[in-house]
């Protein structure tokens, strides 16, 4: 028998989430001989995996239809697809009492064919990606995908000369806090493939290192916000009240309030989760400006809002996480200067790695799913050319639709974070008539001004993290590090009152011996608001040892 | 050349147990609903073989053997993509349902199938294994496949190292450590804590994923005890364990929480006093002043079927058994309406012909001896043989196996026994289990006790199994519950129920003994309570003369350490330390202060523990600490200092008699979850606190 290199594999996708899947599961459909691993830093399939999430369920149909027609008989897809979205709600929440139903202004849109009527959501599936993922996992190890946990990724070799990707390495196993190698030390192998997908998710590690070695350009910043997410258990009552198929989506109160302000991007979220279970979450946009902000105050105060308290009052939290999501759109797509493509030879990025959120849906996933399936039938098309690779790939997404619907939504979100909620959100009515916002980091807008809504009470962070079942081995180097202490100590403390302590949903961050640390680098969700929200760029976020973090069920 | 059998287990996830888990009905934990993981043990048990191989003189090779559903074939991947050369997959219907004895024999006969086909008839070999699995929690099946080859067994391992041309393994005993070496191989070692687990890589997960393993069926291996038929136990029933509630009372001044700790001692004894109240004595059905009551049953559900029958029959009044015919029954059938039908009725008047105990004999408590001492343990035993003794109008006995432990007799009986039974000889002069499941086996052989219980201590916990597999006997370990009940409708009376935790303490199962000649148990220390000691009381002594030799030792005692460098989480109060100590100086100072002035005014006990993150911090060293990742106690009394009661924290404590809780912040979750709080900083609170301890002295 010969002796095969195991660390070589022909297509390498490091991710598993619904765009690397979805990418595994058409490729090898089409071309069944070929090899194709998938590497994900969550211990279990769909651990990593969290939205709200609406899903406009079509582009799975275009997915798993070719691999087998029924797909829809199936009992988990029955379970998946359970809850459609029958009632629609948008609610502008003018305090913390009144409601008014706003759904209207999405039927005139609607009606005018305004590209705002994109915030329907009539017909979509309300869906745990946790379990969708875990799903999709199962159907391409069902086709011969090798999906394997546990391993994550941090840099990629990437050779100029030969302009091409040579592989991915692993990051190390078994060192202590100090970075001593431990008896069972494992040096992070180095995988090499012919193909590389990378579909790590919002603010990838490997991603972010390749855009800049390969130099691949967004032509606006990519902006974040970040969600923050509640499973709570209700009575029989408060469901059925609630209603099966009753998706919620909230402005107003507590991001953003008129005049007086606070003036924050986002809003609330209310889904069914599985009988008797009730998402709630809040997405803030990473750009607010309030130093004591932490997301989840304003989860607290949506959860004690009038309309949404009498769904969930007496309820017990069963789940919980935190995730961002990139918000920059068209935009701030990367893509290689020379061709457009996005990507460079043979690697692709996909989803939310590249950044696919439609930001006037508030949706990605079919997005994800359909870079996926661009990406599966690119390498399909091109096996004998793997150089060619990313602009096949980034010419099947343009014929997908995917692009276009990336255009419409493009300055949306810019320009909401240059005006503001209140002129932002109806002038963006006029979609691609208005100008192209040059708009900064989102780390750079922060001010020493407070949110005017902090509840009495701090957020319960351990209980919160608890639910998130988050866990790393303890005795291994902080994957989270300050670049430079000083700056914590001598600016940001004295101007900010250092707010990575603050917003951070896991409560890493904490002053020991009058120095902020990531004390507890082993709560963290791999959310990575701090790399992106430190008001000077002063934190990094790198893999820990695969298998860490959360374990996200039905998030 | 070595090699290494290492026996892995599936077992549900108990870290992560979700809503949904729980029956909406009973509230029991349903185990299916669970995910499916490796036991942690037993992964530490691979890297402990890896260890071996790579230390010792040749490398030989790692196979992996599990039994379970074929779904268990995930964790024999997981072993490869470690360290295994091979690995089997025990997969049969037939083996399910099986108790530890029925788990162990078939798994020993997979090992000597693996031993002919595998390892060419090597006899050069070491099975390694979890000490126990986290389902379970009886470390009984390494124990009883040593018995079943009658091969040294080297328990609680938690390192291991090659020296002189053999293994030295360091393993915990009751109160210390000792280190050993086997005096022959092949030899059983489990594994209670190794520093290391290994890393799968990448090229050998992809290998691991590949492998095609060897798949062995029941008729393969030709074992003779398996599956439910095979079993010596049977669960009667599972139930949800009770709610603990705390009070949460919030306290201001340190002097009032110096007297609510102080108070909580004496309420917890009057809280035991009251459950024992609870029960009823149990009183054999022939002594029973109504022939036709049953009220002692195993399930409430067949007392109160019993109560209605026998209220039917009063209203009835029928008196005796023969009066019953056809017509009648129908008349009872109709009158128990919902209650019970025909099949039940039928079961319940043939259970009435059972009335004489099913079991004859002595109840017997089998002592242990610790640094010349006799455990306490041991005197707990007794207080509980005592009381299920006098139900069945029994005497107690208690075997005591040693060298020179006459003295020990008088000290015995004292407690509560009416018969001591002496195993005295050099060779027992410490602690071998192969020496003592030998003496102590061939004692109850000659006897037939009808019930015999061992502390569940290290060494109780490995010489049980293998008394109770030599005697084909079943065995329930870690009990927390002992009663004698009936079990009616399968003609049982007087049987020992036997309730334990399982499932990492989230529900309770209650188990009885099938097919033995002797009921067997081990109990929890600190679970049941002594006697009052008295001073008077006559009992008989009887010398065994056991038939020993130094070959009867499997075992070289290298030497033995107690005392030195151990957390004794047995301790009645703890005393931890959060990240709210600020720094390891503070918590030095504070704890000291604190510790000592509850040693001085309580005359108890006292440990320290601390947080995880007063651990990363390094305020103290790890073994201190307490939680889900730590150690889980159960004091009487436990006092938390600017710990903030993360969930994980407080699973860990969570069967604490009485939490106290002093954290300067007043949303500190802990208070929630304690009986008395008190909101300031530790540097304030804590010398007020001593303070007060020692001012009311």
């Amino acid at each position: 028998m010969a002796v095969t290199n195991l660390n070589k594999t022909s297509v390498l996708i490091v991710g598993a989430g619904p765009a690397g899947l979805a990418a595994a599961i058409t490729l090898k459909n089409k071309l069944p001989h070929t090899e194709i691993c998938v590497i994900d830093k969550a211990a279990e399939p769909g651990n990593h995996n969290l939205s709200g999430a609406v899903l406009e369920a079509d582009c799975l149909n275009t997915l798993l239809a070719a691999v087998d027609k029924d797909w829809k008989q199936s009992e988990q897809a029955k379970e998946i697809l359970a809850y459609k979205v029958t009632k629609d709600n948008l609610l502008f929440l003018a305090g913390k009492n009144f409601p008014f139903n706003i759904s209207i202004s999405i039927k005139l849109a609607k009606a005018l064919k305004l590209n705002f009527a994109q915030m329907s959501h009539m017909g979509d599936y309300i869906v745990s990606i946790s379990k969708l993922t875990k799903w999709l996992s199962q159907a391409a190890k069902n086709l011969g995908v090798e999906v394997i946990h546990g391993f994550a990724a941090e840099d990629i070799i990437y050779d100029e000369k030969k302009n091409a990707a040579l592989g991915v390495k692993l990051v190390d196993q078994g060192l202590d806090k100090l970075g001593q190698k431990q008896p069972n030390y494992v040096a992070g192998e180095i995988i090499n493939a012919d193909v590389i997908v990378l579909a790590e998710g919002c603010d990838g590690l490997v991603t972010e290192k390749f855009i800049e070695e390969a130099g691949l350009v967004r032509r606006a910043n990519q902006l974040y916000s970040v969600g923050v997410k509640e499973i709570i258990k209700v009575s029989d009552e408060q469901f059925r009240k609630f209603t099966h198929g009753r998706a919620v989506h909230a402005l107003g109160y507590p991001l953003w309030t008129p005049v007086l302000g606070p003036a924050m991007f986002g809003g609330g979220i209310m889904y069914p989760a599985g009988e008797n279970h009730i998402a709630v979450g809040m997405i803030v946009g990473l750009d607010w400006k309030y130093c004591d902000f932490n997301p989840q105050d304003a989860l607290t105060n949506f959860k004690n809002h009038r309309f949404v308290k009498k769904f969930i009052e007496g309820g017990t939290i069963v789940e919980a996480g935190a995730k961002m999501i990139p918000e920059g759109g068209y935009f701030a797509l990367p893509r290689n200067p020379q061709t457009s493509a996005i990507g460079k030879a043979n690697v692709l990025l996909l989803g939310d790695a590249a950044g696919f959120v439609n930001m006037l849906k508030i949706k990605g996933i079919h997005n994800a799913i359909k870079s996926g399936i661009a990406a599966g039938a690119a390498i399909a098309e091109c096996t004998n050319n793997p150089a060619a690779i990313a602009s096949k790939y980034t010419e099947l997404l343009n014929m997908s639709g995917v692009i276009e619907e990336m255009k419409q939504a493009a300055k949306f979100r810019q320009t909401v974070a240059k005006l503001g909620p209140l002129f932002g959100i109806p002038l963006s009515i006029l979609g691609g008539k208005l100008p192209k916002f040059k708009i900064k980091k989102d780390y750079e807008v922060l001010t020493s001004k407070k949110y005017k809504y902090k509840p009495s009470k701090n957020y319960d962070k351990d209980t919160f993290t608890a639910m998130a079942a988050t866990e790393h081995r303890e005795e291994q180097p902080s994957h989270l590090t300050i670049t430079n202490t000083n700056i914590c100590a001598q600016k940001c403390t004295p101007r900010f009152n250092s707010p990575c302590i603050t917003f951070c949903p896991a409560g890493v961050y904490e002053t020991v011996n009058e120095q902020v640390k990531p004390a507890n680098p082993s709560n963290c969700l791999h959310c990575k608001t701090c790399q992106r929200k430190c008001p000077f760029d002063n934190i990094r976020w790198t893999a820990p040892e695969g298998g860490g973090g959360p374990r996200y069920k039905n998030m | 050349m070595s090699d290494y059998i290492v026996l892995v287990k599936q077992v549900p996830d108990v870290t992560q147990i979700t809503d949904n888990a729980f029956d909406p009905q009973t509230g029991t934990l349903i185990r299916t609903r669970l995910a499916s993981v490796i036991n942690e043990l037993d992964t530490l048990a691979l890297a402990a073989a890896n260890r071996m191989n790579q230390s010792g003189p040749k490398p030989g090779k790692i196979i992996v053997l599990t039994m379970g559903p074929p779904m268990a074939q995930d964790v024999l991947r997981y072993s490869l993509a470690r360290c295994a050369d091979t690995a089997v997959l025990l997969t049969d219907k037939a083996l399910g349902g099986a108790d530890t004895c029925a788990t162990a024999n078939p798994l020993a006969h997979a090992i000597r199938k693996i031993v002919k086909d595998i390892l060419g008839g090597s006899n050069d070999y070491y099975i390694v294994t979890g000490m126990q699995s986290v389902d379970g929690d009886t470390a009984q099946v390494p124990a009883q496949i040593a018995e079943e080859f009658n091969i040294p067994c080297v328990t609680y391992v938690t390192d291991v190292e090659y020296k002189h041309s053999g293994f030295e393994f360091t393993r915990i005993i009751s109160g210390g450590n000792q280190v050993v070496t086997t005096r022959s191989v092949p030899a059983v070692i489990t594994i209670a804590k190794y520093e290391y687990p290994l890393f799968a890589t990448f090229a050998d997960t992809r290998k691991a994923n590949r492998f095609k393993l060897t798949q062995w069926d029941a008729d393969d291996i030709k074992a003779v005890n398996i599956g439910i038929n095979g079993s010596r136990t049977r669960v009667i029933r599972v139930f949800p364990p009770g709610k603990t509630t705390r009070k949460c009372r919030q306290i201001t001044e340190p002097t009032e929480l110096a007297e609510a700790i102080a108070e909580s001692f004496s309420e917890s004894q009057k809280q035991t006093a009251k459950t024992e109240d609870k029960t009823d004595t149990y009183i054999l059905p022939e002594k029973r002043v109504n022939l036709f009551n049953r009220n002692f049953e195993g399930t409430k559900k067949e007392s109160e079927d019993y109560k209605i029958l026998a209220d039917i029959f009063e209203k009835l009044a029928i008196t005796k058994l023969s009066e019953i015919t056809e017509e009648i029954k129908e008349n009872i059938l109709s009158l128990a309406g919902e209650h019970f039908h025909k099949n039940a009725l039928e079961d319940m008047l043939e259970g009435f012909k059972a009335a004489a105990p099913c079991y004859q004999g002595e109840v017997w408590v089998v002592a242990e001896l610790n640094a010349g001492k006799i455990h306490p343990a041991t005197f707990e035993l007794i207080g509980k043989a005592r009381s299920l003794a006098d139900s069945l109008e029994t005497k107690v006995g208690v075997t005591i196996a040693g060298d020179n432990i006459q003295k020990f007799c008088q000290e015995l009986i004292v407690a509560g026994a009416d018969v001591v039974y002496t195993i005295e000889h050099p060779v027992l002069g410490e602690f071998d289990p192969a020496a003592y499941k030998k003496a102590i086996s061939d004692t109850i052989r000659q006897y037939w006790p009808q019930i015999v219980l061992f502390a569940a201590t290290p060494t109780g916990r490995v010489l049980a199994p293998m008394i109770a597999y030599r005697l084909g006997c079943g065995l329930t370990a870690d009990c927390t519950e002992l009663d004698i009940k009936d079990s009616s409708r399968k003609g049982q009376v007087g049987i020992l129920m036997q309730t334990r935790p399982a499932l990492g303490g989230n529900v309770m199962a209650t188990i009885c003994t099938k097919d033995s000649k002797s009921q067997m148990a081990t109990a929890r220390p600190g679970v049941m309570k002594r006697l009052p000691p008295e001073p008077a009381r006559k009992g008989k002594i009887i010398k065994q003369t056991p038939q020993l030799s130094e070959a009867d030792l499997s075992l070289n005692i290298i030497r033995t350490e107690t005392g030195k460098g151990r957390v004794n989480f047995d301790a009645e109060i703890v005393v931890s330390g959060g990240k709210g100590m600020q720094s390891r100086d503070n918590y030095e100072k504070l704890l000291n202060k604190l510790t000592a002035a509850i040693a001085e005014r309580f005359k108890k006990t006292c440990e320290r523990g601390a947080s995880r993150a007063a651990v990363e911090q390094g305020f103290i060293d790890r073994i201190h600490q307490v939680g889900q990742t730590g150690t889980s106690i159960a004091p009487k009394v436990y006092i938390a200092l600017g710990i903030s009661g993360a969930i994980q924290h407080m699973i860990g404590v969570a069967n604490s008699e009485t939490i106290v809780a002093v954290n300067s912040d007043p949303n500190a979750p802990i208070f929630k979850h304690c009986d008395y709080y008190i909101i300031g900083t530790v540097e304030k609170i804590v010398p007020e606190l001593s303070e007060a301890l020692m001012k009311k002295q």
